[in-house]
């Protein structure tokens, strides 16, 4: 895969003065000012899961990195998918396509708000760069099958990708989508599976690289906050559906979250919590 | 009405690369002419149905018409939710074509028999929930109705009536109209009982095989008289009674589980819903 439409990047960027942290100051520069938007937002607006949504944010950022997409024209059709099948990190989401130049990441400000485009779940007629409307836990992995399956049929080179959580993984959806996939073979579609260790608290999932490889499918398992090695696996295709297991931390960026992650869950920051989180946004490296 | 199913859609495909069928297992000898015909829009994705719904849904939103086709209780009961979410919020419509309602599988016992599908399909928004009682009906509606975008829920039977009527989407039809002060209202197969049980009696007759959009219009022709509705599902009654004004009664099922096993007609008769039953219910209430 290619992104063709990189050059682009540019002129959207420079359009919007809160998106250029990328050419400012690259990658790790981009995935803290993600960071920073998804904390200010979540302080704003009181609503968030912080943890989970520091968790996806490289995976996040490798993937519109990667597919062929097209930021001034969200319905390119020859654009690849991507399908947020952990529906809460919607924060995260938007984070990252505002970072992309989808919007302005002001908008995303009203996030949760009455009458807002931006809900805690995305709803995709109402938001460019959604491609589904996600929420309840192991739907969008289906949906993603489906697609992939569309796409396959249509005899296009065009690909799907799916972000799905290890606690997500608990539902029996998932692995049927699994099972499906890899017996129609679907090379075109990449499974990302966010193993922040979310499961640990219900049931759990011990190496879920087993469980995969098990399945039939492709697996590798890659530190899901190195956005390089992670747009290298996204980019790398097989003959079956692909599954990466994304090595990640919940709260990644903020020790503080990293340590408390069950009381950060799905709370905001008040005034002095929002100051030294961004405090250690700043200073801890990833 | 499975043959039924079969020939309509192996008719419409010749004109309509876009129609994927998307089976649980079931029917599939059935259908060797079309898998041999189309082998890419053809799918036994095995008993899964969760996914069978997310699948199509997934194939939906890429341009295609999907007609998913498993056993009733499964496919509805058990992806209430994937029909909820993945096909009618997200808009990506498609054809649900069960098998097996409402004691079409008598002899297997509770857990392969359905009467809430068109009950509980009906209370999402934008679905269409039909109820063909005969294979012209069958033939008409999923020729009208299988591509408008909508997700469409038919429900098929292996004991369809042989009364030849007029077939409209959305349109109740008048079998009989004595300007009687009772009208009965029902729905599918079991008119072929209550019809024989109306013989010489003075009552209006009203049949539907569209449940939603029912025809509040034609229902509200007969707002003056007592209603009685018979039917052997849920979901008839309920859609009549959304109609502001009427005088309603219901015969059909009973507060329990069908545990008799046996056939159709046996069943029938030990829910009063043989046509002597019926006659003597229509006999107390004219």
């Amino acid at each position: 895969m290619k992104n063709i439409k990189t050059e682009k990047r540019g002129e959207i960027l420079s359009a919007n003065d809160t998106v250029n942290t990328f050419y400012r100051d690259g990658i790790l520069s981009a995935c803290r000012n993600v960071r920073k938007n998804i904390l200010r937002i979540s302080k704003i607006s009181g609503h968030g899961h912080i943890p989970t949504c520091f968790s996806v944010v490289e995976i996040l950022y490798s993937i519109y990195s990667s597919i062929r997409h097209d930021p001034l024209n969200s319905q390119w059709e020859e654009r690849d998918i991507f399908i947020l099948s952990k529906g809460h990190a919607a924060l995260a989401h938007y984070c990252v396509l505002a970072e992309f130049g989808y919007f302005n990441v002001k908008k995303v400000e009203l996030f949760g708000s009455f009458m807002s485009d931006f809900g805690c779940h995305a709803d995709h007629f109402k938001i460019p760069g959604i491609e589904a409307s996600t929420g309840s836990l192991g739907h969008g992995i289906g949906l993603a099958v489906g697609m992939a399956l569309a796409l396959r049929i249509k005899k296009t080179d065009r690909s799907v990708v799916t972000l799905i959580g290890d606690g997500e993984s608990n539902e029996g959806s998932v692995w049927e989508a699994v099972l499906v996939a890899e017996s129609l073979k679907l090379g075109n579609l990449t499974i990302i599976y966010d193993n922040n260790m979310s499961h640990s608290r219900g049931l759990q999932i011990h190496n879920p690289v087993e469980h995969f490889s098990g399945f039939g499918c492709h697996v590798v398992e890659v530190n899901g906050h190195d956005v390089n090695s992670l747009a290298a696996e996204v980019k790398n295709q097989g003959t079956t559906v692909k599954v990466i297991v994304a090595n990640t931390k919940k709260g990644c960026g903020c020790g503080t979250l990293i340590n408390n992650q069950y009381e950060w869950h799905r709370r905001s920051p008040n005034d002095e919590e929002y100051v030294k989180l961004m405090k250690e946004l700043d200073e801890e490296a990833i | 009405m499975r043959k039924q199913f079969k020939e309509t859609v192996m008719a419409l495909s010749e004109d309509d690369d876009k129609i994927i069928l998307i089976f649980g297992d079931v029917s599939v000898y059935l259908f060797n002419d079309f898998k041999n015909r189309y082998p890419d829009r053809f799918y036994n994705m095995g008993i899964c149905e969760n996914t069978l719904i997310s699948a199509a849904a997934g194939l939906s939103s890429q341009g295609f018409s999907p007609f998913v086709h498993t056993i009733t209780p499964f496919i509805t009961e058990r992806s209430f939710e994937q029909i909820k979410l993945d096909m009618c919020y997200n808009q990506f419509g498609g054809n649900i074509v069960s098998t097996g309602a409402s004691f079409d599988y008598a002899w297997d016992g509770a857990s392969h028999h359905c009467y809430t599908d068109l009950s509980i399909l009906r209370l999402l928004p934008g679905m269409e929930v039909i109820q063909p009682g005969s294979r012209k009906e069958l033939d008409a509606l999923i020729r009208s109705n299988y591509n408008n975008g909508k997700t469409t829920y038919f429900r098929l039977s292996d004991h369809p009536h042989c009364i030849d009527l007029p077939v409209e989407f959305g349109k109740g039809v008048v079998i009989k109209d004595k300007s009687a002060p009772l009208t009965v209202i029902t729905a599918g197969p079991i008119l072929e009982n209550v019809l024989k049980a109306c013989e010489g009696i003075d009552v209006n007759l009203l049949y539907f095989h569209t449940i939603k959009p029912i025809d509040k219009e034609l229902i509200m022709q007969y707002r003056g008289t007592n209603i009685l509705v018979i039917h052997d599902a849920f979901g008839l009654f309920e859609a009549v009674c959304g109609v502001p004004g009427l005088s309603v009664t219901y015969h059909g099922l009973p507060d329990e589980f069908c545990s008799w096993y046996g056939n159709v007609p046996d069943i029938r008769k030990q829910m009063r819903l043989d046509v002597e039953s019926i006659r003597k219910i229509i006999i107390t209430n004219s």
